[in-house]
Parts: C-alpha cells; structure tokens; sequence
C-alpha cells in the first residue's frame, strides 16, 4: 500500500511538473515561436514589397494561400514599434504565428468588413490590449498597394463567441449590402477563455499608394 | 518509480546523478520542442480562431 501510495505521488509530482512547463510554454515559448515567424514574415514582406510592382501584385492579394503573409499591422497606441504581419486565414495553425484574416471577409481597403482575429494570451499576446481602443484609436494597415488608415468609430463591443453576425460585410447586420470600407478585429474575452469575444471596428478615413519600389 | 530508475542505472552515485541530470534534460527538450507545440496546437486555450 505504502509504495503504491508513493509511486501515485511520484506520477502526481511529475505531472504537476509537466503541467507547469506546459504553462510556462504557452506563456513563453509560444510567444518566442510567434516572435521567430513574425521576423521571417516581416522580412518577407519587405523583401517582396520593393521587388514587386504594386499594380502586378493587386491581383494576388485576392488568391492568398492559407499561412502566407500579405500586411503589416499598427496601432501606434500599442506603441511606437508594434507591428504585427497579418497572414491569410484565422485558423489554430495561423495565429499561432500571426494575426489571421478571417476567409471571405474584404481585403484591406475594400468595400465591406476586412476582419482580422488574434490572440489575446499566448503567441506573444498580440491582442491583449483590444479592449483599450476606443473612438478615435488609429489602425493603419500596410499591404504592397498602399497603406490604409482606419479610425475606430466606438468602444469595444462584447459578443458571444458563437455570435459570427461580427464578420458579415456590414458588421451585425448579415445580408445588408455594404457601402463603407470597414475593419474590425477580434479577440479572446475574458483571457484564456473562448466564451465571449472582443470586436473593435474602424472605418478607412484615408489611403496613401504605395510608389513602385519604396 | 524514481528508485526504481535510481536503481537501474549504471555506474556509482556521481555516474547516475549525471545520467539522470541527463535524462531529464533530454526529456525537457522532447517536451518544449515537441510535445508542447503539438499539445498548443490541439488544446482549446485561448481559443481566438475562427475556422
């Protein structure tokens, strides 16, 4: 009875430990996986913007492959160097290493509802600071055809996770015909849980072209 | 569990003591660099995907 006892105790020790490395994994190792990924893209996506010639590029910008990086992000009130690139598709395996941009929904600085979903824990936290953006917050999106400059229009709002009427062209209001060029973002609430989502949406207010080269 | 590997190894106290250091280390690195990326992939937390 004694050795069972202590062979239980041993394999509960043991777990706890792997427990407790699984943790620190997700909290840091993830986040070194994402870092890793978002040099390798970043870099890609330099490279690729002053080789290519916009006006070829547009064309491809509507035939991503899931995984492929296409934009950087920004919001200058996370901070003066926070940039993040956005891959195609919001999947597990994309925002692991990114943010996503959900399938179906506008590409940036086109008519409807270019939706962008990313952590707000785990893969460096790159949402965990949505629910701070209100009215006025800045978003500017890069792409190789221009840089577009979005404003976000309220305070962040709360939906259910299971609530995907957030994606729809005219946000909320699925089947409406859009006219405004919107984006809205989406992460995690409350952290660690997949219970309710938090959706910041902004309108474009501007586009600066992007010359040949730059 | 942990006796019995104490008593399976090799060599005098310092040989095992260093085996052991080994083995753990081993198995830390299998974990970080295989069974965590995996598990995080195929665990719900922080579930933010959408498809």
């Amino acid at each position: 009875m004694g050795r069972l006892l202590r062979i239980a105790g041993e394999l509960l020790v043991t777990l706890g430990v792997v427990v407790f490395g699984f943790l620190a994994y997700m909290y840091w190792g993830t986040a070194i996986r994402a870092s890793d990924a978002q040099r390798a893209y970043t870099s890609q996506l330099t490279s690729h913007w002053s080789n290519d010639n916009p006006l070829e590029a547009l064309a491809d910008l509507h035939t991503i492959s899931p995984g492929t990086p296409f934009a950087l992000l920004r919001i200058p009130q996370f901070g003066r160097g926070w940039q993040l690139a956005v891959v195609q598709g919001a999947g597990v395996p994309q925002l692991a290493l990114a943010l996503g941009h959900v399938p179906g929904t506008a590409m940036p600085g086109g008519v409807g509802n270019f939706a962008i979903a990313g952590h707000r824990v785990t893969a460096g936290n790159p949402f965990w600071g949505l629910p701070s953006l209100g009215k006025g917050s800045v978003i500017d999106v890069e792409t190789i055809t221009a840089t577009y400059v979005y404003v976000v229009t309220s305070k962040p709002t709360w939906v259910p996770s299971s609530d995907l009427a957030v994606l729809a062209a005219v946000p909320f209001h699925p089947g409406e015909q859009a006219r405004q060029k919107l984006i809205t973002l989406i992460t995690c609430d409350p952290p660690w849980t997949g219970t309710s989502r938090v959706i910041v949406t902004g309108v474009l207010v501007r586009a600066l072209p992007r010359e040949p080269g730059s | 569990m942990y006796g019995w590997l104490w008593r399976r190894l090799p060599g005098g106290p310092v040989a095992r003591l260093v085996q052991l250091v080994l083995l753990v280390v081993v198995v830390g690195l299998l974990l970080w660099f295989v069974g965590y990326p995996w598990a995080s992939l195929h665990l719900p937390v922080d579930p933010s995907g959408l498809g």
